[in-house]
């Protein structure tokens, strides 16, 4: 390892400010070590009396050693800035990360990805489009990288772990605090299947300023950000600023004028800042992405008599319960019956509410 | 000289006898009571003194004790007052009352002599029965209560002075004569009606299966969507009350207090609908008197809970052991008390606290942990107890004012009855009688799947994400939908529409 890396790596255990490492390495110049860091006059003034000490205690080799062995053995892999694994795509950026920790395979950290984010709370539009989109992008190959938050984020991770394809979750928080908790066992799966990041040490709690700085990260590692619903206050404002700072493509789906939800996505066309998308297909030409697959022709499906009656009554759009029972002939529990089966072999859906849709 | 009466008190809905021994001694003149008796009896001095002079007899100016037997049970309220002034004034030679030891004497004074309506007295009259009394006297006011019970002579009295010459043999009273529950049962109207809620099929479909299985429901639907009045109609397709039912009915309401006292019984099966903010011991009964609650009150019919999750946590997780075992034991320091709460559990919630989640038409403000933490107020035990969860969404103007016509409970309840007859015959030997209560082995022996409704039930679970726990209820579910249809085996059309009853297993809620 090197000696500018192992300094990275004494760093990484502390809760460290990125203005503050920032302001250390300038101090060191160009000889980034641990021996010279101690050698600095300005060492004790540069990080503070408390942490100084801290550093001076784990600064042996033994102790780093261990720490290494600690991560590993947690399964967490450690980049840093100066790491020969550490992403391309981050590095260029201006105010890229100094650390990387870890969970799953990060050979996904090289490849083609696009990130989905937006509302914690979508609606149903919201919810079926980023369904769609993240089936679409997930089916092609292209890694789907969101931020583990509700709503959007999630929806997005959970359908590409099921179609089987590839997604990255970028953290605001360490590794050991998820966050919303109850998304624990999601985060679980992403690092078994995927690949889960933090530049957080494992034990650091979110705070309301870690996640503005984690969208920067997810802005960062993909090649195109979608976003499918979100208002105009929305944390995804912060993601749409930092990829359009760093010049990727921003995508946007477009909404209902009236929706508070499609604002920014419809506001992004308006201005002409982002590129309206409708579905996976159009960001995949856009960004040139050649697709692993050929997509299948979708495969005729047998419907019954009674089948074909509902899905031609939902061919117009979503409908509620109230809407079937009394545009169909059938009887309420023969409707029920066969909303079920037509749910389970995937025909329709049902959202929240009661209502039906295609899908 | 000393006299001795029969009178009965309660434990829970078990009456007991008590004997009211009185002696009256030379002395300065007084008036003890002994026996445990409670301020309500105490305070019967003052009544029996008053009435007893008031009905133009004398009063003993002597030492008067009176002891109520067993001394050792705490005895509570005013039904002991005609009791103890009969065997007052049965002290009095001159009045040579004779033949009150025949009786069984319940009454409460008031100050003109007149005898007073009372709590109790059919719990009562039938544990009497069973011990072997034949001949009571009761108030008249509560005589309609008293003629439901076959094979005893009830006499109704209203006034001290009537009751005196009647134990003298002065006057003759009729004794009640035994009343007809079929009579009473066809008079008696009925409540809403399921013809007056327009739409809604689903939930009407699903109350249909709660009715005939005895399943428990939760509706979830935002605000003003319905949930209540779909509640409440509920009753109106619940099987009939038998008479046997009705009698365990009439028993708790008469002990509460809340029987009417026209009929003198009761004859629909009770709907019961306390205020979320209702405390835990008026949810289960209990307190120092203690009284029967809501959840027994609703023994036999339905409890509605409106707006489930308001509830406090400690009230919920009281209702597990009356769900499981029909009925609730209330220990208290002096007494345990055991009242049967056999009911079915009709429920119904906001999706979310702003209870916008997933309507059509308006926008839910809430954020995803809010919704989370008003789910969690749901505790699993509690959820594992209902069966069949229903989205009920509001109706549009244009369906209410629809004319077409709704199926009216009458016919729905038509339907209802066939599928309780077809347990009724499943279940002869067992404890139970509806499909909802059925045990493990039962489960496996009567819901027995073919092969395409084995393949459904598992896709359902890998593909729609059910939970686990889902899995019994459902079956239980099926049996009644195929129950509802005649059909001996659930075929794949019954497992497939119980499937759509689970809502709250799917993990898109949040």
């Amino acid at each position: 390892m090197r000696e500018d890396e192992k300094f990275l790596v004494l760093l990484s255990q502390f809760e460290i400010t990125n203005k503050k490492i920032e302001n250390i390495l300038a101090a060191l110049g160009d000889d980034i070590s641990i021996k010279n860091f101690f050698a600095l006059e300005s060492a004790k003034k540069l990080v503070g009396e408390e942490l100084y000490a801290n550093m001076q205690t784990c600064a042996s080799a033994t102790r780093l050693e261990m720490y290494l062995t600690n991560l590993k053995n947690a399964g967490i892999t450690l980049l840093t800035r100066f790491s020969d694994g550490y992403p391309y795509k981050l590095e260029v950026l201006p105010d890229a990360p100094y650390f990387l920790f870890c969970k799953g395979n990060i050979d996904l950290l090289k490849e083609t990805a696009i990130s989905i984010v937006g509302s914690r709370t979508p609606s149903n539009y919201g919810r079926i489009m980023t369904d769609r989109f993240s089936e679409g992008l997930a089916k092609a190959g292209v890694v789907v990288v969101s931020g583990l938050a509700y709503g959007v984020d999630s929806i997005a991770h959970r359908k590409a772990l099921e179609v089987g394809g590839k997604t990255i979750a970028v953290l605001g928080s360490g590794m050991n605090n998820i966050y919303p908790a109850e998304h624990t066992s999601l985060a679980k799966e992403i690092a078994e299947k995927g690949l889960l990041i933090s530049e957080y040490c494992p034990s650091m709690k979110a705070t309301r300023y870690t996640f503005p700085q984690r969208n920067r990260i997810i802005a960062g590692l993909s090649d195109g950000v979608l976003i499918t619903e979100a208002g105009l206050k929305s944390g995804t404002v912060h993601t749409k600023d930092f990829a359009l700072d760093y010049g990727k493509d921003v995508f946007a789906l477009p909404g209902n004028v009236t929706s508070e939800k499609s604002e920014l996505p419809n506001g992004l066309i308006k201005s002409g800042q982002g590129q309206a998308v409708t579905e996976a297909d159009d960001i995949l030409k856009f960004i040139g992405f050649e697709r692993k697959e050929e997509k299948k022709t979708e495969k005729a499906v047998k419907l019954s008599f009674e089948e074909q009656e509902i899905v031609n009554l939902l061919s117009k759009g979503d409908k509620d319960m109230e809407f079937l029972s009394k545009n169909s002939t059938l009887n309420i529990n023969i409707l029920n019956s066969y909303l079920t089966t037509l749910e389970i072999r995937g025909i329709i859906r049902r959202l929240p509410g009661g209502v039906y849709g295609l899908v | 000289m000393l006299s001795k009466v029969k009178s009965f008190g309660l434990k829970g809905i078990e009456g007991f006898p008590i004997d009211v021994e009185t002696d009256v001694s030379n002395g300065l003149p007084k008036f003890d009571i002994v026996g445990l008796a409670d301020t309500a009896i105490k305070e019967a001095k003052e009544r029996v003194r008053t009435a007893i002079k008031n009905s133009g007899f004398e009063y003993p100016t002597r030492k008067i004790t009176i002891n109520l037997a067993p001394a050792d049970i705490k005895k509570e309220g005013a039904l002991y007052d005609l009791a103890i002034a009969i065997s007052i004034l049965a002290t009095d030679e001159a009045l040579a009352i004779s033949s009150h030891k025949n009786y069984v004497m319940i009454g409460e004074l008031s100050f003109d002599g007149e005898i007073k309506r009372v709590k109790g007295v059919l719990p009562l009259l039938i544990s009497a029965r069973k011990l072997g009394y034949k001949k009571f006297i009761v108030p008249v006011e509560n005589a309609t209560e008293a003629g439901f019970i076959s094979g005893i002579e009830v006499y109704p009295i209203s006034t001290l002075e009537e009751c005196v010459r009647f134990l003298k043999g002065e006057i003759t009273i009729n004794k009640v004569e035994v009343c007809e529950f079929e009579k009473v049962i066809s008079a008696s109207e009925g409540g809403l009606n399921f013809s007056n809620v327009k739409g809604q099929a689903r939930a009407k479909r699903a109350l249909e299966i709660a009715a005939a299985g005895g399943h428990n429901l939760l509706m979830i639907g935002p605000p003003g969507s319905g949930k209540s009045m779909l509640a409440k109609c509920f009753p109106s397709i619940l099987p009939d009350l038998t008479f046997e039912e009705a009698l365990e009915v009439t028993k708790i309401h008469s002990i509460a207090g809340e029987l009417d006292l026209k009929t003198g019984i009761v004859t629909k099966r009770p709907f019961r609908s306390p205020h979320h903010t209702a405390s835990t011991v008026s949810l289960t009964g209990g307190g120092s008197n203690s009284k029967p609650g809501e959840i027994s009150l609703a023994h036999n019919g339905v409890l509605f809970l409106d707006e489930l999750p308001e509830y406090t946590r400690h009230s919920i997780e009281t209702l597990r052991q009356p769900l499981e075992d029909g009925i609730i034991t209330v220990a208290r320091a002096n007494a345990t008390v055991v009242y049967p709460a056999t009911f079915n559990l009709i429920a119904s919630m906001n999706p979310c606290p702003c209870g916008n989640f997933g309507s059509k038409d308006r926008e839910c403000r809430c954020t995803p942990n809010q919704i989370h933490k008003y789910l969690a107020k749901l505790s699993g035990p509690i959820m594992d107890r209902i069966d069949i969860h229903v989205e009920v969404d509001s109706v549009s103007f244009d369906d209410l004012k629809s004319q077409k016509e709704e199926e009216s409970s009458e016919k729905i309840k038509e339907r209802v009855d066939k599928a309780r007859e077809i347990q009724l015959a499943r279940f002869k030997n067992s404890k139970n009688f509806c499909n909802a209560k059925m045990s493990v082995p039962q489960t496996k022996k009567f819901c027995a799947l073919d092969k395409t409704g084995e393949d459904i039930l598992r896709s359902a679970f890998e593909k729609l994400k059910l939970s686990a726990r889902a899995h019994d209820r459902l079956l239980r579910v099926a049996r009644t939908i195929a129950d509802l249809e005649g059909e001996d085996n659930i075929l794949p059309q019954h497992i497939a529409e119980a499937i759509g009853y689970r809502s709250l297993d799917r993990k898109y809620w949040g």
